[in-house]
């Protein structure tokens, strides 16, 4: 059974059976976006933003300031232009040369699968969409769909005017529609799978594997945002400078957001060897997570999450060469050794800290499943070619402390929108 | 002269096993129990490391809370050994439902006996003072001795200490448990007016045994039965089998009441301990033991009705980490000294296991 929690623009929760109504009114209503003006899109965006900010009922949920942010004109122009290279391109042929003009052609019916970690990844998701003027139907967890809807109501109640045409909200409203429905139900989600015109999937290896199996269009485009690891680099000088306690700071807001459960959420911080101790390193971090403001220090853990962070506090209280620094609490831990190695995530902000002897240690650590690695290093040059060979070797995002969850693009290796269209070509007739 | 903790120990294993009141045997535990951990820290530097990196030394343990509790996993990980390695015995290794490693237990010759003495006081308020003849729901194979141990093979073995006679209901068949029907036709031809003893792991009784003896509608009627049961429910809540149905099934193949079968918690890192439920449904903590109920994020202690890790505290042992075990189950205290069974100490319920987490999200692993 499928609940439709929006359709059409009505955030009323419906039953169904299968698809079919849901990808007609979605397809019907994706119609409106084509017509409108990209400068519109990004303008009932932005729009968004200002109003999502200014409403006590709303910005107060997590994530929300940080959507305001994302949603400045500036910054979907930004993020539009990495895309599209002309944001021309998705209202009209463009010419390139003599001989042809190109133009981006939303792909049709993008279905996406939201993953439940990060409450504002289905916004992301469909904003996109939005970006690339097609139709979304997005397969929300039920314990974040009230969110999102919460959004999307403000998006409707939105209008603005350009070139003398009023534009509403409500009409990139209309294109999302929200279900939700068992991810074991096989059959329903076959129907899903084969409603795409292009996929969009976000999750842990085990749900990556079986939605990937599932049949599709021959023409549908698959993106995976699949499972993914980042950790912490910090070179002698940098340690030693003026900046690293301001980054260690910061490395600590990154782990407790979203507790510590995004792919961009470090999991191990590697130290090269300095004047500081491991111990003093640690003890400097304590202080940084006591000041956490209470709403990201105790946020809700899964038991079975809790018991892991007992185990490895015990694991290495146990060990000859390892030690804690914990609060009575499980609102974080600092997990410290030597050891140059990647470590299991354990997540509910439990961070493994290591000494290394030299930055380059890290290297041989990196494989294909490495996001971001958070970057300090304080000679630029020595940066950019830590970063290339880094790179090279598979990580997707070099970043900076406190902003290792900046929903940038270029994402784990790929820019989104540039393939939620379809790239079309008009030729011109040689001119004899 | 002051007891020695030894000396109160053997005390304790010699009175009836629920007659303390809570403050009472807390009183006693308390110097047995910092006792054992200075022998533990002098013998273990695993776990002289635990307590100097928590700068704890066990005089200065007040209370039994405050005990530090160790994660059941680790007995997978660390040698949790408390005694000199030449008084050990054997050691019992236990194996994992979930991960596939191993727990290692080491026991002495004292740690076994005082289990096995344990075991006897807490079956001895169930079945009385007369042996009894046990009917094992399984096969016969479960008790091989080569075999690793499992939470089937500890219930078989734990509570045979009070058999007269062993008799195994179930027999493998190409891998599969069929009934024993000689054995079955023995019971009922010559045993029936005896007094008997049941055990068998929840889920086997219900999947196969029940199955199988009421397709061949078979019904004992011995003298006086009590069945033991131990488990997961997940798989026969699956089912929608609830316990009281449960019972009344079993109870019926058995000519017996509901009353009579027995829902007990146990694990094999503390062997010679089971939590029987009595006849109001609560499991009983014995004087040898307690049970702490802990709110798995601040790790404090819970009150009455709330929803926590079982922490299993035990002076049993003298060989391994037994003093207080932090399990990966849930459960909550129903109350203390006053349950209407008259036995005396905390009373509590289990409730779920703690299932390993599926992350839901992108935040996975760095293997490809």
């Amino acid at each position: 059974m499928i609940t439709c929690h929006l359709l059409n623009g009505e955030f009323v929760d419906r039953e169904f059976s299968d698809f079919t109504v849901i990808a007609d009114v979605t397809n019907c209503n994706r119609r409106v976006l084509q017509e409108m003006p990209f400068d519109v899109i990004i303008g009932l965006l932005s729009k968004l933003g200002r109003k999502l900010i200014q409403n006590p009922d709303i910005n107060s949920l997590q994530g929300v300031s940080y959507i305001s942010i994302w949603l400045r004109r500036k910054n979907l122009e930004r993020i539009c232009k990495t895309n599209y290279g002309d944001c021309t391109y998705l209202d009209t042929f463009v010419p390139v040369d003599n001989h042809f003009a190109m133009a981006a052609q939303p792909r049709g019916i993008v279905c996406q699968w939201i993953a439940a970690n990060i409450p504002t990844l289905a916004f992301f998701s469909l904003a996109q969409a939005i970006l690339s003027k097609n139709g979304s139907i997005a397969k929300v967890p039920e314990e974040n769909s009230a969110f999102i809807a919460a959004l999307l109501k403000e998006l409707s109640d939105i209008a603005i005017s350009y070139n003398g045409t009023t534009y509403r909200g409500e009409d990139l409203v209309k294109a999302i529609s929200l279900v939700s429905f068992e991810g074991r139900n096989a059959e329903v989600s076959r129907m899903f799978s084969l409603t795409a015109d292009c996929k969009v999937v976000y999750g842990g290896s085990e749900a990556i594997r079986s939605i990937l199996a599932l049949p599709q269009k021959e023409h549908c485009e698959t993106l995976v945002f699949g499972p993914k690891y980042s950790f912490g680099v910090f070179d002698r000088e940098y340690i030693e400078s003026e900046r690293f306690e301001k980054a260690l700071e910061n490395s600590v807001k990154d782990i407790a957001i979203f507790n510590q459960m995004a792919c961009s959420s470090p999991q191990v911080l590697f130290f090269e060897k300095s004047k500081y101790s491991l111990e003093e390193i640690g003890l400097m971090m304590k202080g940084y997570f006591e000041q956490l403001p209470q709403v990201l220090r105790h946020q809700g853990t899964d038991p079975a999450i809790l018991a892991n962070i007992i185990n490895m506090r015990s694991r290495y209280l146990l060990s000859d060469h390892q030690n804690i620094i914990t609060p009575p609490d499980l609102s974080w831990t600092i997990l410290m050794d030597t050891n140059p190695r990647l470590e299991d995530p354990v997540h509910g902000k439990c961070i493994f800290i290591k000494e290394i002897e030299s930055i380059t240690d890290v290297f041989n650590l990196i494989t294909r499943k490495i996001q971001a690695v958070t970057l300090c290093i304080r000679d630029e040059e020595k940066r950019r070619a830590f970063a290339r060979e880094a790179t090279y070797r598979g990580v997707d995002r070099v970043v900076i402390p406190g902003a290792t969850h900046d929903y940038d693009q270029p994402w784990d290796g790929i820019l989104p929108m540039n393939r939620l269209v379809r790239w079309v070509i008009l030729k011109n007739e040689h001119e004899v | 002269m002051t007891p020695t903790p030894a000396g109160d120990l053997n005390d304790l294993l010699q009175q009836p096993a629920y007659s303390l009141l809570d403050d009472e045997k807390n009183q006693v535990l308390l110097p047995i129990i910092r006792n054992q951990l200075d022998c533990a820290i002098a013998n273990n530097h695993c776990l002289a490391n635990f307590f100097s990196k928590l700068h704890l030394s066990p005089d200065e343990i007040q209370r039994l809370e405050d005990v530090p509790p160790m994660p059941v996993q680790m007995f997978k990980y660390f040698d949790l050994r408390t005694c000199p390695e030449d008084q050990i015995e054997k050691v019992l290794r236990s194996s994992g439902t979930t991960t596939g490693i191993t727990s290692r237990v080491p026991l002495s010759k004292n740690t076994t006996i005082n289990q096995i003495k344990a075991l006897k006081g807490i079956l001895k308020d169930y079945l009385g003072e007369k042996r009894r003849i046990f009917l094992v729901i399984d096969h016969e194979g479960i008790n091989n001795p080569m075999l690793e141990f499992s939470a089937r093979t500890a219930g078989v073995r734990g509570l045979s200490i009070y058999a007269k006679r062993v008799f195994y209901l179930m027999r493998e068949e190409d891998g599969k448990l069929v009934l024993n029907l000689p054995v079955i036709e023995e019971l009922l031809s010559r045993y029936q007016g005896e007094e008997v003893y049941v055990f068998g792991f929840t889920y086997i009784i219900w999947s196969t045994f029940y199955n199988q003896i009421r397709e061949k509608n078979i019904r004992f009627s011995f003298k006086d039965v009590k069945v033991f049961h131990s488990g997961g429910w997940k798989k026969l809540k699956a089912d929608q089998v609830s316990k009281e149905h449960f019972s009344d099934e079993i109870a019926r193949i058995f000519g017996t009441g509901r009353e009579t079968v027995l829902d007990f918690y146990g694990m094999a890192e503390q062997t010679g301990i089971i939590f029987v439920d009595c006849e109001c449904g609560n499991k009983h903590v014995p004087n040898f033991a307690q049970v702490i109920i802990r709110d798995p994020y601040t790790l404090e202690p819970c009150g009455n009705n709330e929803v926590g890790m079982i922490e299993v505290m035990s002076v049993l042992s003298d060989s391994y980490y037994c003093q207080a075990i932090l399990t990966e189950d849930m459960g909550y205290r129903v109350g203390i000294d006053d349950c209407p069974c008259g036995r005396k100490g905390v009373y509590f319920r289990f409730q779920s296991r703690i299932e390993k987490v599926e992350i839901r999200g992108c935040g996975d692993t760095f293997r490809e």
